[in-house]
């Protein structure tokens, strides 16, 4: 079943905190809210989604957690130490072989070079691309770029995994095999996950809790817990009654 | 037949000009190319630090129409400035081309700083790059690929710099040279000066730039 979620009743131990969170952009000409009184926690260890239209502001959000863009009003209690992210686009440096890639973070932290290399060479064997690991990212595939940008997530230790749309540029086969991995590295490190995600099915199979966000300005509209049993059966009825339901909350956004 | 061409042409060739001192050419040349290549070093140490700095800087916007209007300054109108200063000497030569090609350097590396994807910036920043190692290991290699082509077109400006600059203050280099050789009209020996220059912007272009270039656009395929 999905049930809504009062989030003033789960701050506690949480690892992430909003609170009635506004931002806006401006230009010259104009001012506009992007996003409106945002208010949810995430727990230490869950996987969280986030869905909602394009426009919603759902990567806007992701910025303004992570102190890249400012917000105008409300709070945000930040209880982590060490934020990774995985990007839809990947972001990998082009000038950098995947190795290099993954290392990128803990060269910047002043790990010494045997030791980083070691550590990236276990995350890229982790996400099956250990032969891969003097290509640089135009030699890759998409799925194996987005498999690299997870090692390189991964390599730092994080306590919390931004995912900003990770599947959305990968084919059916390609993300498929990827999300089960994210599940596998997810059960193994115990990180906290909060995944900017468009597609439904993946958001109930993945999360713990799912936000729905409408746009004009963005503004969460339900927040949703998954409480199917793990792990979850993508071809069992129950899964398919969750789908349904999120399936009418997101049209009723937009 | 074809050799009968050949050793034709050679013989017209050596005719034409056997005139030329040859000696005389290659010291020029010489000259002019070393005040270029030292022109060159200067201008892109000078200009890729400071679009490193400016484009870290939270002051790029404010900074870039600046550059701008000294950029468009007609780098000629200034050279009574540069011998005012310097003199005839090989300096105001250098540090007059250096004026010159550092404007296209930094300003094709600020422009690929400034417009460097949003989520490149952001996962540089997640992983840590921060302060100097920001500029050393995110902005120095993300703008590679625009210090090759600024440098290309420095370059190209820069030839006309220093030659420039040689013909209107006579200090001795390829300028001088074909200043010398002909005023009113063409020369063999300013026809062999230009050969040569042809033969060295054709030689460094295929050695060094589009090796580099072949290279940048390989490994910073999107």
């Amino acid at each position: 079943m999905l049930n809504d979620t009062n989030h003033s009743n789960t701050s506690s131990g949480a690892l992430l905190v909003l609170s009635r969170v506004s931002a806006r952009f401006v230009d010259d000409k104009k001012s506009v809210y992007v996003l409106k009184d945002i208010t949810f926690s995430v727990p230490a260890g869950a996987f969280v989604s986030i869905i909602g239209p394009s426009g919603a502001g759902k990567s806007t959000l992701m910025r303004i957690i992570l102190g890249f863009m400012p917000h105008e009003s409300g709070t945000i209690v930040r209880n982590f130490k060490r934020p990774a992210m995985v990007f839809q686009n990947y972001a990998l440096f082009p000038w950098l072989s995947a190795i290099d890639n993954v290392a990128f973070g803990l060269k910047m932290a002043g790990v010494p070079k045997a030791e980083r290399e070691h550590l990236a060479r276990e995350k890229l064997k982790e996400v099956g691309l250990a032969h891969l690991e003097n290509h640089y990212p135009a030699a890759l595939s998409g799925g194996q770029r987005q498999r690299v940008g997870l090692a390189r997530a991964l390599a730092i230790s994080p306590d919390l995994l931004i995912m900003d749309e990770p599947f959305s540029n990968l084919d059916t086969i390609t993300s498929e095999a990827l999300k089960q991995d994210l599940l596998e590295i997810w059960r193994q490190y115990g990180i906290t996950i909060l995944m900017v995600n468009h597609l439904i099915p993946d958001a109930i199979e993945l999360s713990d809790e799912i936000i729905v966000m409408g746009t004009h300005p963005g503004h969460i509209e339900k927040t949703l817990t998954v409480d199917l049993p793990r792990p979850r059966d993508t071809r069992d009825a129950r899964f398919f009654k969750q789908v349904d339901a999120l399936i009418e909350v997101v049209r009723t956004v937009s | 037949m074809g050799g009968i061409l050949a050793a034709t042409l050679l013989l017209a060739a050596s005719g034409y000009f056997s005139g030329v001192s040859w000696l005389a050419l290659s010291d020029a040349v010489l000259r002019t190319t070393y005040r270029l290549a030292l022109a060159y070093g200067i201008a892109l140490v000078l200009g890729v630090s400071l679009a490193l700095v400016v484009g870290w800087s939270p002051f790029t916007d404010l900074l870039f129409p600046f550059f701008d209007i000294l950029q468009n300054l007609p780098s000629f109108a200034l050279i009574p400035l540069f011998i005012y200063f310097f003199g005839f000497t090989d300096l105001m030569i250098i540090l007059f081309a250096v004026s010159s090609i550092v404007w296209p350097i930094l300003f094709s590396v600020l422009t690929a700083i400034k417009s460097a994807h949003t989520d490149l910036n952001d996962a540089a920043s997640i992983f840590g790059a921060r302060g100097i190692r920001r500029i050393l290991y995110y902005l120095a290699p993300l703008s590679y690929p625009a210090m090759l082509t600024g440098s290309i077109v420095g370059i190209a400006i820069g030839w006309e710099s220093v030659i420039g600059s040689e013909i209107i203050s006579s200090v001795s280099g390829f300028g001088a040279f074909i200043k010398g050789a002909d005023v009113t009209g063409i020369s063999q020996a300013a026809v062999a000066g230009m050969l040569a220059i042809l033969v060295i912007v054709f030689i460094v272009n295929r050695l060094v730039w589009a090796p580099l270039l072949a290279g940048s656009s390989k490994r910073y395929a999107e």
